[in-house]
């Protein structure tokens, strides 16, 4: 089935063999530095990190200088940031955003509640491993962080983009995704709609 | 309003404005109606529940507040816990709708009126109420997730720290 305009570019994009061969090419080099210069973040916030995000995005760290910029919807957006504790609830509309992502995709996990639970590790109702669930492709630490410490989380992830990595988290999250489907069925049951399996545009899951 | 009240109720005064009654559950739309509507404590401002698991009974307050916010009444209610069952105050205050929904879920106390008893924070819960003092957060907690090993490098460094502590007072100690 021949498809048009962006979903043709996108599916080139997504093609694994494509990003392997052309690590070294040019024009593969240009698109990395290109994206890595313009990263739209999902304006969406979880937890107490949230805070922590207006004054990176405002005029005192003014992280736009960097090419990083909030945007509405999870359909523009590149990188989702998960800002601290994620309840069950929270992390079932977390998923939701993230499948609705266009690839590439990038997800920074942002204070110690998503590394390890942080000072909810008893908490009957939250996550302790964010990457058991969504692939995470930079852990920036502390409790809160700094927006310094955003910044450099930015930082190492555009230094990531413009070198491409192949361990990717959406190539990740596309490859093994019965993984991370099983671990959110232990906690969801089958509570998870709809199902993006089956009608992922074009791709064999 | 307190006042006559007394005559009825024996009222506990818990500081200056700080009031409490304690009545049965038969009684309590009564009470809380004649109250609210008759006194100048005439908004609700939280519902508590407390678990006396040793007495086997739910001590629930209903705490009134007055217009000025300078004087609070907590009425006090006790049910059992095998079989918690009250009548919902959504007629006198709608503000209750929530209150209520909250200690349904935490609780498992069932108002009986209301509608909006089904999921609030917790989706699909499965388990008993969690706030509940027969469960068990940690055993729960070890049933469902596991945990991320500590770091290679993590060292237990508090005989260090006492170690570096005792160097420092006898430094201290030689100067003098």
């Amino acid at each position: 089935m021949q498809e048009e305009g962006f979903i043709e570019y996108q599916k080139v994009l997504e093609n694994e063999e494509h990003i392997i061969r052309s690590t070294q090419g040019v024009i593969q080099k240009i698109i990395n530095w290109f994206r890595s210069k313009s990263m739209f973040v999902l304006a969406y916030g979880t937890g107490c990190g949230a805070i922590e995000m207006p004054p990176t995005f405002t005029s005192r760290y003014d992280i736009e200088r960097l090419g990083v910029i909030g945007v509405a919807t999870p359909r523009q957006a590149d990188i989702l940031i998960v800002s601290g504790y994620c309840s069950y609830k929270t992390l079932k509309r977390v998923i939701r955003s993230y499948e609705q992502m266009n690839e590439p995709k990038y997800v920074i996990a942002l204070g110690s509640c998503t590394i390890n639970g942080g000072m909810y590790w008893d908490s009957y109702n939250t996550i302790k491993k964010l990457e058991d669930y969504i692939p995470v492709d930079m852990y920036v630490n502390g409790c809160m962080p700094r927006p310094e410490a955003l910044i450099e989380g930015f930082v190492k992830l555009q230094e990531n983009i413009k070198n491409a990595k192949k361990e990717v988290g959406y190539i990740q999250y596309r490859e093994n995704n019965q993984f991370y489907k099983n671990n959110q069925k232990k906690i969801f049951g089958n509570n998870i709609k709809p199902s993006y399996e089956t009608n992922f545009a074009g791709m064999n899951l | 309003m307190i006042k006559s009240l007394q005559k009825i109720y024996k009222i506990e005064e818990k500081g200056e404005r700080l009031f409490k009654i304690s009545i049965e559950d038969r009684e309590l739309l009564d009470v809380i109606g004649l109250i609210s509507l008759n006194s100048n404590f005439i908004t609700l401002s939280q519902i508590t529940c407390t678990d006396w698991i040793e007495d086997d009974i739910f001590a629930l307050n209903y705490i009134l507040t007055t217009d000025k916010k300078d004087k609070n009444l907590m009425v006090e209610v006790k049910i059992s816990r095998k079989n918690s069952k009250l009548p919902t105050i959504l007629n006198l205050f709608p503000q209750a709708e929530v209150m209520e929904r909250d200690l349904h879920e935490m609780y498992g106390v069932q108002f009986i009126g209301n509608p909006t008893l089904y999921d609030f924070a917790l989706e699909n819960w499965n388990d008993i109420p969690p706030l509940r003092r027969e469960f068990d957060t940690l055993e729960y907690v070890n049933r469902h997730f596991d945990f991320r090993k500590g770091r290679e490098d993590n060292r237990d460094v508090k005989a260090e720290i006492k170690k570096r502590r005792v160097k420092a007072k006898r430094l201290k100690n030689a100067k003098k």
